[in-house]
């Protein structure tokens, strides 16, 4: 994952890349676990936990959250 | 707090406008005459087609003033084609409008709904004679469209013992618009349209009695109609001098736009589609420039501009996806098959509330199993969630008449009243609709 510095307006900027994002609360909160380095897994279920929501609708969410990043090249 | 779907969106600061910002903008949608989307989905399924009378009645009064309060004998055919479902055609002979058809289907349609005969036009470059006759006996005004048609009226009128018939000529012209309808009728600046009033009266049975042009559709200009007019006029004035008739009128034909996105053009409808006055305006001045001896009717078969604003269709979100390119797509239940029109215009989509995060570009496709069937290839939408209610709109006209029975069932057709009561107007179709008319052969049972 490349580094990404997100500020309290929920900006997040890639000094490698010079671009930068606009992200909401849950985005936010995934790239840090990210960061962290959790699994998808195990973000789901956390995300899954503390929203009170089926895993299997936040795993689809989730999957398509990271192909953006992918798309992005946030993550691999 | 609440769960929401994650959003992120690379910031692009050519998006950033005074106006607002394009990923939090939502357009949205409720209901319909206060009816919510949410209860018509539920009473009648999704997806659904939506007509609004109260909006029907308002375009209608809106023409209708802007004509009537300019010239002295206005009258409205309804365009069948552009929506003939039974309701939709009731609403307008109720309020006024005749009938104009251009084929035999059409013609029985408006038959068996109680237009008499003599309050139909009769257009279209096919009319076989059996469907000639009928119209004939039945006293419908015959708009001819070609030199056959000459011969096949005044047989069937000789056939039928009649010793005079009032008929008019379509004709087409340039108007300055592209592209030019020059297809149908008898053309004016080569001088066939001359010809064709020649061989009318050369005939011996037939009269002249109006002149007929359809100069396109979607038409953003008004100047266009003036350029008509003053043709149809001069047209007629000759005839007149020459054969010493009095043509009773001019039928101007439909063509009006709607506030509807025609792709290509960026400029919002607000901006560019003329209003019912600049319209009026520009075919009544020139009437009033070019008559001579007594005014004739003013006959009008806008037929878009007065239903498609007063259509929806309703669609519900069954899934989304990722897209490879990183678009975000849905899969929604209504397809192109209804919505024929969805190659020429970018129609408006509204949400039926407001949806938590950022709008992205999106890209929203029906339930056909085909390529093609893109109902919307470039918008910005925020995270919706299954079963989210779009409205799309303006779809009122060519939309239902041209929607087709493929792959998927054609959905129902509900019409809400003036006091905002929707009344089920077009069952949805099912198996045994769809298989009525197929026959097995014998050697293959
Ligand atoms: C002869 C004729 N009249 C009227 C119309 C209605 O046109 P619009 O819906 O553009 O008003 C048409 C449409 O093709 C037409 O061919």
């Amino acid at each position: 994952m490349v580094e990404m510095v997100i500020d309290e307006n929920n900006i997040g900027y890639i000094p490698s890349l010079g671009t930068s994002f606009q992200l909401n609360e849950t985005a936010k909160e995934i790239i840090l676990m990210l960061k962290q380095g959790k699994s998808k897994d195990e973000i789901v279920e956390e995300l899954a936990k503390k929203y009170n929501k089926d895993w299997r609708e936040v795993f689809i969410d989730v999957t398509d959250f990271m192909e953006k990043l992918k798309i992005y090249g946030v993550i691999q | 707090m609440e769960y929401q779907k994650p959003t992120i969106n690379k910031v692009d600061f050519r998006l950033a406008s005074k106006y607002g910002s394009p990923l939090k903008e939502q357009r949205i949608k409720g209901e319909i005459d206060g009816v919510p989307v949410k209860e018509l989905v539920e009473k009648f399924g999704s997806p659904l087609f939506v007509f609004s009378q109260r909006e029907l009645e308002e375009k209608y009064r809106e023409y209708k003033t802007a004509f009537s309060s300019r010239y002295p004998n206005v009258q409205f055919w309804w365009s069948y084609k552009t929506n003939y479902l039974d309701a939709i055609c009731k609403i307008f002979h109720k309020l006024g409008s005749k009938a104009e058809v251009v084929s035999e289907f059409e013609y029985q349609k408006a038959r068996r709904l109680g237009v008499e005969g003599r309050d139909i036009i009769f257009n279209g470059p096919y009319k076989p004679k059996h469907i000639l006759r009928q119209a004939l006996q039945e006293g419908a005004m015959i708009h001819i469209d070609h030199f056959y048609e000459i011969n096949d009226i005044e047989d069937v009128a000789r056939e039928l013992g009649l010793k005079e018939v009032g008929v008019a000529i379509r004709c087409n012209m340039n108007t300055g618009v592209y592209p030019q309808w020059s297809r149908f009728g008898f053309n004016i600046e080569n001088g066939e349209a001359y010809e064709a009033v020649k061989r009318l009266y050369k005939g011996g049975i037939l009269k002249l009695v109006g002149l007929h042009a359809h100069i396109g559709t979607f038409m953003l200009s008004s100047s266009a109609y003036r350029v008509e007019v003053e043709k149809l006029m001069r047209l007629k004035n000759w005839s007149e001098n020459q054969f010493g008739v009095e043509v009773e009128y001019i039928d101007i034909g439909g063509g009006f736009a709607s506030r509807n996105r025609l792709k290509g053009v960026y400029q919002p409808p607000e901006v560019i589609v003329p209003s019912p006055d600049e319209y009026a305006e520009a075919v009544t001045g020139a009437i009033y420039d070019n008559y001579q001896g007594k005014l004739p009717k003013l006959y009008l078969e806008t037929g878009r501009a007065l239903v498609d604003e007063a259509g929806y269709l309703l669609t519900s979100v069954f899934a989304t996806k990722r897209l490879p390119d990183g678009k975000k797509g849905y899969v929604v239940d209504a397809g192109v098959n209804l919505l024929y029109t969805a190659f020429w215009y970018n129609f408006e989509l509204f949400l039926d509330k407001r949806y938590e995060g950022l709008n992205e570009p999106s890209q929203v496709n029906g339930p056909l199993c085909m390529n093609i069937d893109v109902i919307a290839e470039n918008v910005m939408l925020p995270p919706l969630e299954r079963g989210t209610i779009m409205t799309i709109w303006p779809v009122g006209a060519y939309n239902y008449p041209q929607s087709m029975q493929f792959i998927q069932y054609r959905p129902r057709v509900v019409l809400i009243d003036t006091n905002g009561t929707p009344h089920l107007s077009r069952e949805a179709d099912d198996l045994n609709y769809v298989v009525e008319k197929e026959v097995v052969p014998d050697y293959l049972k």
